[in-house]
């Protein structure tokens, strides 16, 4: 299954990176995020905008993406795609640390993938806009 | 029940047809006239259960598995069927942060969601060898959480 992603560009109180995700993130395609979200960071983004409204579905896979994406933008290395327990454990520590983080943020969460970020712990890992708007002004 | 609420599909174990099979789980959910939490649910849980599969049970190896999904009484149950070695994905321990990296074990994530979306979660040893792993959803409009 096919993801789609585009890039816009937006000046907050920081410069703003948006990505787009279209389509379904599972198993098949989860990599992809993380390899081009490395590639922004190669090229010096530093803030970065997820917009989930055009995504219908996300894997748990999606969900080590979006981790693997956090440790990029913070500058680590992306963890290993077949970790996934590892994974749901660094997230459960980082929460328990009440880490927070601002360089990542989401918005447009469909319900669904709304109660998948809830039942696994990242919503509170990601700040979570309703919009774009709310989101570019919250950075 | 309209025919289309009993489905069968037979795939190779490849996460590019994963997608395949939230297709069938949602054409058989709407024809169930299945609440928006439950399709979501279940299509959840059955793409977790068919990843751990393709990805965990075969590990990259040719192979199949067959889904079925049907209404039974208020409740959709989808039955996915393989011949990886045999794992039962229910005993996998529910997420517990004091033990140790080197002892956990892999797919906990997927097995995590499957058990918050669904109302049943078994496993059976396939008597030719592999696995069958049966997925209940009620057709409750709420959440499990929510009940």
């Amino acid at each position: 299954m096919a993801m789609q992603t585009t890039m816009d560009r937006a000046e907050g109180r920081v410069p703003i990176t948006i990505m787009g995700l279209t389509g379904e993130l599972d198993a098949s395609n989860f990599q992809q995020l993380i390899d081009d979200v490395s590639r922004l960071y190669d090229e010096g983004v530093r803030h970065l905008l997820i917009d989930l409204t055009e995504l219908s579905f996300m894997a748990s896979s999606g969900l080590v993406a979006l981790h693997g994406v956090l440790r990029v933008m913070h500058g680590e290395a992306p963890p290993d795609p077949e970790a996934g327990w590892e994974a749901f454990h660094a997230i459960g520590r980082a929460v328990q640390d009440g880490s927070t983080q601002s360089e990542v943020q989401l918005c447009g969460a469909q319900p669904a993938i709304a109660q998948v970020l809830q039942r696994t712990g990242l919503d509170q890992l990601f700040p979570s806009h309703v919009d774009r708007a709310t989101a570019i002004a919250a950075f | 029940m309209d025919e289309a609420a009993s489905r069968h599909l037979r795939i190779e174990a490849d996460v590019e047809r994963l997608a395949d099979i939230r297709a069938l789980v949602r054409e058989v959910a709407r024809a169930c006239r299945a609440p928006e939490v439950c399709i979501n649910d279940l299509v959840q849980a059955v793409d977790e259960a068919a990843t751990n599969v393709i990805v965990r049970g075969y590990h990259g190896k040719p192979g199949w598995i067959e889904v079925t999904a049907r209404l039974v009484d208020a409740n959709i149950v989808v039955t996915l069927e393989d011949e990886a070695p045999t794992f039962d994905p229910t005993v996998v321990p529910a997420p517990d942060l004091s033990i140790p990296p080197q002892h956990r074990r892999p797919g906990g994530m997927g097995v995590h969601l499957i058990r918050l979306a669904t109302d049943g979660f078994d496993h059976r040893p396939r008597p030719r060898g592999g696995n069958i792993l049966t997925l209940t959803r009620s057709l409750d409009p709420r959440a499990k959480e929510d009940r």
